[in-house]
């Protein structure tokens, strides 16, 4: 493998609290190591800023869910034509872009990590098949638990306490799948949803036909992770998503969730004050105030962009709320026992009060807390935008004569309704940077070499220019490094790399087979013997993370 | 000792299948035909004949490889094309040999001119999985399809009819089936309208004002729905009405793809491409092709490379390399002998309904399966 020194760069590996430190950096056999030969290749960085490969916490990039929203929209990426070479590999851009286009594109911005967070378990040959041919990037998927009937079913036994079998069947669905994490999508309500149009109305309101509640849900599944020492805690999309005065769920969910440890996905989404059907307004100060007190809650923003968005979810409640708000194209699709899908292409407008609320209260969460490893970067591709914005999301937040130029275009109602409405003079260092696009999502996921460049960390660098224009530096990577070998050349793809898909383990007791059988085959049209994926052609190359109870 | 098969006799992707032997002949439980001639053909075909052959020749795999990558080279506007049971991983390998040399990809459903491509382009739609149907709708109308011949399980996996699956449906469930014709689905049926096909969808509206308190219902329908004049009207129609039945309703679709490998064709070319239907990548990128023609004609296409499909749903007139694991009729310039997808090669399909699933060989051959040929044939195109 090549051996490379990176020499003297500005290195921000804020996990190892460095920052802006010029030294060089070595790589050998895909990882960091304290020195290499002198026949090393040498990479001059002099006057550049060395960082760890960015980690996405938060996106949405395979499976069915993201395939039909590329079936959906041709028109968005006509125009986005992506050209074989040699190397590469043909496709298309766009909102959703085809996987090598996704693989590329977020090497070429410098992310060698991305997770999809919402899978439906059933699906996860899909999701796997996908994740195969998005080269360049390491990957993981979050299966969706939050609606799954059998699991209500051992949550209504144990009476809402987290059971042995419950974690075990946590345990046996990650083996099942390859998935790498739990995922909770509007607990309760997407079931609601399927049943009757509805929502379930709260986390005390009882699912019906189940015996359950969402708080039950959140505190059982969640207990159930956090016993089972998973890499990376329960992440929750909570109930209410967008609805005004959902900042109260919001709060009551992470009450329940507190004193373990779990991730509150897109926080902006969930951070609105007002009434139910009537104009939103910003509680963002007060989650902030609640994760101040609760260091064991991590959160993603879900920064919304001006501009074309795709809005895919498992919530299939809220796609039909857009649905009637907006007109346009619409899909559904419910998956037997576990979870929905709504997909809805939606503009965010500038003009708009209530998007130029959502952008707001982004900004705020991004910059009123005083933790960035607890608030990371995302816009929950593509529900709030583009990963591709995420360099236009880190001026806003480095550049606070950008960030006031963009509010002032922005409908004033809104931002008048926010902290934003004063001007906010907090602009991100270059060391809170890494940490809100790598460093904490790594340490969140329980990717211990990854996010950060201390020896024996995995060799996936970024290496930018230093220039003044945020926006442009974060675009356009001078350098990326993945797995020890250089990948991408000033905005150039040299070389491809498959990536390796991140799954976990945790031991559980061969016993709940006998316990999953029978309630597949109440439940389920496909047998417990087939729902297993054993194909090593899907699951493999793989990195197995195993939990830590 | 009956073997476990997933049986890809049709789309249904039935998993529940047993296969076993009697008075010599194979029989597989539950019962359906369409699985039974399925498993016949290509465990007839799991014989002793050529690896391969070039104008009806036998060849060994090597030559027929070289002689189809020569083919392809020389090629003006290939197409590739087929996957009638094809599985995801043939067809990862077909639209990457075909981006190489600058192919037209089509699935079965597309050889010919799909306007439900456009229709959910336009509008999306509302479905649901099998388990969905069948455990939530009290009211399922099957337009203008047969699913008795086509599907034959379909309505039992729905939960209809004597021995069909438990539903968790509380209360009555009603089978409406709207044809012209004396079908077997419309014989179970428990109110039949005979609509001509081309009525307008609208009308399905009044069924529902009699059907008012049904919480959930499914409408099943398939490529009668989109055929001949006014078809895509007719599917857009559709998922609009769906659409507005879903403020009283919770209302889904279930399409009836006509072969197993069809929808999972089509999920692959659109997550490899961004498009699903027709892709010509010709240009060096994908191109959404919309052809209101047969495509031979339209895109004057010189060769075409069919894949576990049977090459006569084109017509005649160009050079056809096939590779398949039923022998092809005679006309192909090459056939590559191909093990059988289910019987004799592992490999993943997508259900109807999306649903993905591993098939497990329960009699591996000697043939490799259709993708290894086409990863062999594009290190020989050497393009």
């Amino acid at each position: 493998m090549t051996e490379i020194r990176i020499s003297g760069g500005a290195i921000h590996d804020p996990a190892n609290d460095v920052d802006g430190e010029i030294r060089d950096l070595c790589l050998k056999d895909g990882k960091v190591v304290a020195d290499v030969g002198p026949g090393a290749r040498r990479i001059d960085a002099r006057g550049m800023v060395v960082m760890p490969g960015g980690v996405d916490i938060h996106a949405h990039i395979a499976g069915p869910k993201a395939n039909l929203a590329r079936k959906l929209s041709p028109d968005s990426r006509r125009t986005d034509p992506l050209d074989r070479s040699e190397l590469l590999r043909s496709g298309t851009g766009g909102l959703v872009p085809s996987t090598f286009a996704t693989g590329y594109r977020y090497s070429l911005l410098g992310y060698t990590t991305v997770v999809e967070a919402a899978a439906p378990p059933l699906a996860a040959r899909h999701v796997l098949a996908e994740l195969r041919d998005t080269p360049m990037i390491d990957k993981a998927f979050l299966i969706l638990m939050g609606n799954n009937q059998v699991l209500f079913e051992l949550i209504r036994e144990s009476g809402g306490a987290v059971s042995p079998q419950l974690r075990d069947a946590v345990a046996w669905w990650l083996a099942a799948t390859g998935g790498y994490g739990v995922k909770l999508v509007n607990p309760g309500g997407v079931e609601v949803f399927k049943q009757s149009n509805g929502d379930v109305g709260g986390i005390d309101a009882e699912v019906p036909g189940y015996g359950v509640t969402p708080r039950q849900v959140l505190e059982a599944i969640g207990g159930a992770v956090h016993e089972l020492g998973l890499p990376h805690p329960v992440h929750v999309h909570a109930n209410d998503l967008g609805v005004p005065g959902n900042a109260t769920t919001t709060l009551q969910t992470m009450d329940a969730l507190s004193g373990r440890q779990a991730h509150l996905a897109h926080l902006q989404f969930h951070a609105y004050g007002g009434k139910p059907g009537g104009l939103p307004r910003s509680r963002a100060p007060e989650l902030l105030d609640y994760l101040a007190g609760h260091k064991e809650l991590t959160a993603d923003v879900g920064q919304v962009m001006f501009g074309d968005a795709m809005t895919m979810t498992a919530d299939g409640h809220v796609s039909a709320v857009l649905r009637d708000l907006d007109g346009g194209k619409w899909v559904n699709h419910d998956t037997e026992v576990e979870t929905g899908c709504g997909i809805v292409p939606f503009t965010y407008k500038s003009g708009n009060y209530v998007h130029a609320l959502q952008w707001g209260i982004g900004l705020e969460l991004f910059l009123l807390g005083d933790d960035p490893w607890q608030v990371m970067l995302s816009t929950d591709h593509p529900n709030g935008g583009s990963f591709m914005s995420y360099p236009k999301l880190i001026r806003l937040l480095m550049d606070r004569g950008f960030r006031d130029d963009q509010l002032g275009r922005a409908n004033q109602k809104a931002i008048k309704r926010t902290a934003l409405r004063d001007g906010i003079e907090r602009e991100y260092t270059l060391n809170e940077i890494a940490i809100i696009t790598r460093a904490a999502p790594a340490r969140r996921l329980g990717l211990r070499d990854k996010g950060q460049l201390g020896i024996g960390a995995d060799a996936d660098v970024t290496i930018y220019h230093d220039r003044a224009d945020r926006e442009e530096m974060f675009s356009t990577p001078r350098y990326v490094i993945k797995g020890g070998e250089l990948v991408v050349e000033e905005g150039d793809l040299r070389r491809v790399d498959d990536g390796l898909l991140l799954s976990s383990r945790a031991s559980f007791d061969a016993e709940i087979e006998r316990v999953l059988k029978p309630l597949f085959a109440d439940r389920y049209t496909v047998s417990f013997d087939h729902y297993p994926v054993r194909d090593p052609a899907l699951r493999e190359p793989a990195v197995t993370v195993e939990a830590s109870p | 000792m009956p073997e476990s098969l997933i049986c890809a006799g049709c789309s249904l992707l039935c998993d529940d299948v047993t296969v076993g032997h009697d008075d010599g002949e194979l029989r597989l439980e539950p019962e359906c035909a369409l699985g039974a001639a399925w498993l016949a053909a290509r465990t007839r075909a799991h014989g002793d004949g050529p690896a391969a052959t070039i104008a009806g020749d036998a060849v060994d795999l090597e030559r027929a490889i070289a002689h189809s990558a020569q083919l392809l080279r020389e090629a003006q506007r290939p197409l590739v094309h087929g996957f009638a049971a094809a599985t995801i991983e043939d067809v990862r390998a077909a639209v990457t040999l075909a981006d190489r040399v600058g192919a037209i990809v089509a699935t079965r459903a597309h050889a010919q001119p799909w306007p439900g491509a456009p229709a959910f382009a336009l509008r999306g739609s509302s479905s649901a999985t099998l388990g969905e149907i069948r455990d939530r709708s009290e009211l399922v109308i099957v337009w203008h399809e047969d699913p008795e011949t086509t599907h034959p399980r379909l309505l039992q996996r729905l939960g209809f009819g004597e021995g069909g699956s438990a539903t968790r449906v509380d209360g009555p469930r009603t089978l409406v089936v709207i044809d012209d014709r004396d079908t077997a689905t419309a014989r179970r049926a428990d109110l039949t309208l005979d609509w001509p096909s081309d009525r307008d969808v609208e009308a399905l509206a009044e069924l529902f004002d009699r059907f008012d308190g049904v919480r959930h219902a499914t409408i099943v329908y398939g490529a009668a729905l989109a055929a001949g004049a006014g078809g895509q009207r007719r599917e857009l129609a559709l998922h609009e009405l769906v659409r507005r039945l879903s403020h009283q309703h919770h209302v889904v679709t279930l399409s009836l793809a006509a072969a197993p490998g069809t929808r999972g064709a089509d999920d692959v070319l659109a997550w490899q491409t961004g498009y699903g239907g027709v892709v010509d990548l010709a240009s060096g990128h994908p191109q959404l092709v919309t052809a209101t023609g047969p495509l031979l004609e339209h895109e004057r296409i010189d060769l075409a490379l069919c894949v576990e499909d049977d090459p006569a749903a084109l017509a005649d007139g160009v050079p056809v390399i096939s590779l398949s694991s039923v022998p092809v009729p005679a006309g192909a310039e090459v056939w590559i002998n191909t093990a059988a997808p289910g019987v004799a090669a592992a490999g993943t399909l997508h259900r109807l309904d999306g649903v993905p699933l591993t098939l497990q060989p329960p009699w591996p051959s000697m043939a490799p399966p259709a993708a290894q040929v086409l990863t062999h044939l594009l290190k020989a195109t050497d393009i």
